[in-house]
């Protein structure tokens, strides 16, 4: 259907319940240019260099980065589970930073159960192709084959006892290289974190006050604002006389732009309270109204209407073949 | 207008419009994050905090109502690295998806605790009525109120014993 639909015609309708929209703009990844190159596994595909999603410095420091964050699913533990399988170390041994606009990557919403699938994956890769370069350097450093090698607590030990840190040999590494479309991943007998249970590292702060939610954010010279929301779909600002609400305490600046209104103030109480007397100060041309809500069964009755059989009962006509 | 609060033992004097609810006085003036905004008219429990023990709403308690009493947060209880008893069970437990509800439901179950340590399943239920929680955590949060009442018991104990 593509006429206007307006509330009247969704009524009009009757029987059927008609939602439209759109969905602008679309999903970020799609915005993306097509990747050159082969195709990684992943979103690796997308952020093609190892070191977007692993860096280890030369102390040893291990930073695995994630476009995806912790909504309470519990990503940020698997995903470090994930890492520190592939790079041989213990979970406690990486420091995850999430989806953060200056220094993830950006792999769009998320949602639609895609962290481990899509992060985990490049993470895993990642991880696995950082160890074998990790490995790699060890071998031409002992002049032994990287296969005799054993990587565990952060350091690789040769057959005869000699040992090197990850922090000595990543610092010998440049990680800024596009990823392989193969990693060496560990094989699923060899699993020492992944399949496990872990205590999710999310939630010590979530109770005990620590910093969580995007409402603990409280930036330098932070101020609050406050939408005023339109009576009803379609509505349009007639006026409003903002001089009041302008003179309340904290009020920094009423804003309007069309039918857009909002009060921006230094306190986040502040905005409400002047959100509300803005909200009574503020007139409308109401176009479009819903239905009485005392009312709605005499409106639904009262709507053009199709009669059809939804159910009918009887014996079932049914000409198959009985086994 | 000043208003002189004790939160979590401290005194504190913030300078605010006497009718503000204590949620935003926490959360804006005193940079606490335990208590949650939800729905700002006493419906879901996630900004609930104690005053005198009891556990109340705080998105609708006017902050001019609390002078000369004893509010209590989340963050008044323990600490990360010094978790009280009731920290200690959610945490041992899991007993948190997004976690927003959490604090609020903590605060409750605190309140509860306190006034009565050995309650039964119905008395736990009754005084988590107020708490709403969206992600579907309740039989964790149940297992984890029950597990706080047994660390707290044995706490008692050990203080009993060794004082
Ligand atoms: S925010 Fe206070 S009850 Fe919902
Ligand atoms: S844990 Fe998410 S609302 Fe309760």
């Amino acid at each position: 259907m593509t006429q206007d639909i307006n509330r009247r015609t969704i009524l009009k309708a009757g029987g059927a319940l008609i939602v439209s929209f759109s969905i602008l703009p679309a999903w970020a990844q799609e915005a993306a240019q097509p990747a050159p190159g082969p195709k990684l596994p992943g979103s690796l595909n997308d952020e093609r260099f190892l070191d977007s999603w692993i860096r280890i410095d030369a102390e040893g420091k291990i930073v695995v980065f994630t476009g995806k964050a912790e909504l309470g699913q519990g990503i940020k533990t698997a995903l470090i589970q994930v890492a520190a399988e592939e790079l041989e170390v213990e979970p406690a041994d990486i420091a995850l930073v999430t989806a953060d606009t200056g220094r993830t990557a950006d792999e769009g919403f998320t949602a639609g159960s895609q962290s481990m699938q899509n992060s985990g994956t490049a993470i895993r890769n990642a991880a696995a192709q950082v160890r074998e370069l990790l490995l790699a350097k060890a071998a031409e450093k002992f002049g032994t084959g990287s296969g005799e090698l054993k990587a565990a607590e952060k350091v690789i030990t040769a057959p005869d006892g000699r040992k090197a840190g990850y922090g000595e040999l990543a610092a010998a590494i440049d990680l800024h290289i596009e990823a392989k479309p193969q990693s060496m991943l560990k094989a699923p007998g060899t699993l020492r974190i992944i399949g496990k249970s872990l205590p999710r590292v999310d939630i010590p702060a979530k109770v005990t006050g620590g910093i969580a939610y995007v409402q603990d954010l409280r930036l330098e010279g932070m101020v609050h604002a406050r939408i005023v929301r339109p009576p009803s779909y379609n509505a349009t600002l007639a006026q409003v006389d903002a001089s009041r609400i302008e003179a309340m305490p904290g009020v920094i600046k009423v804003v309007r732009d069309g039918n857009f209104l909002a009060v921006v103030a230094e306190r986040e109480y502040q905005a409400v309270s002047a959100m509300r007397a803005l909200a009574t100060a503020a007139q409308w041309i109401e176009n479009e109204t819903l239905p009485d809500e005392t009312r709605l069964p005499e409106m639904l009755a009262g709507l053009e209407r199709e009669v059809g059989t939804v159910a009918q009962e009887g014996a079932p006509h049914f000409d198959g073949k009985v086994f | 207008m000043a208003i002189t609060l004790d939160v979590n033992g401290r005194t504190q004097e913030v300078d605010t419009d006497p009718a503000t609810p204590l949620l935003y006085v926490l959360r804006d003036y005193l940079k606490l994050n335990a208590a949650k905004f939800g729905c700002g008219l006493g419906q879901c429990g996630s900004c609930t905090v104690m005053v005198d023990g009891q556990a109340v709403f705080s998105c609708v308690t006017p902050v001019m109502t609390l002078e000369g009493r004893k509010v209590t947060t989340l963050e008044g209880l323990g600490t990360i690295d010094a978790p009280a008893p009731i920290q200690t069970a959610f945490i041992e437990v899991q007993a948190a998806q997004c976690g927003y509800c959490i604090p609020g439901m903590m605060m409750s179950a605190q309140a509860l605790l306190q006034k009565n340590p050995q309650p039964s399943e119905r008395e736990i239920r009754d005084a988590l009525r107020t708490n709403l929680c969206r992600c579907g955590t309740h039989m964790r949060i149940l297992a984890a109120i029950r597990r706080a009442g047994e660390l707290m018991k044995s706490a008692a104990a050990e203080k009993a014993g060794t004082g």
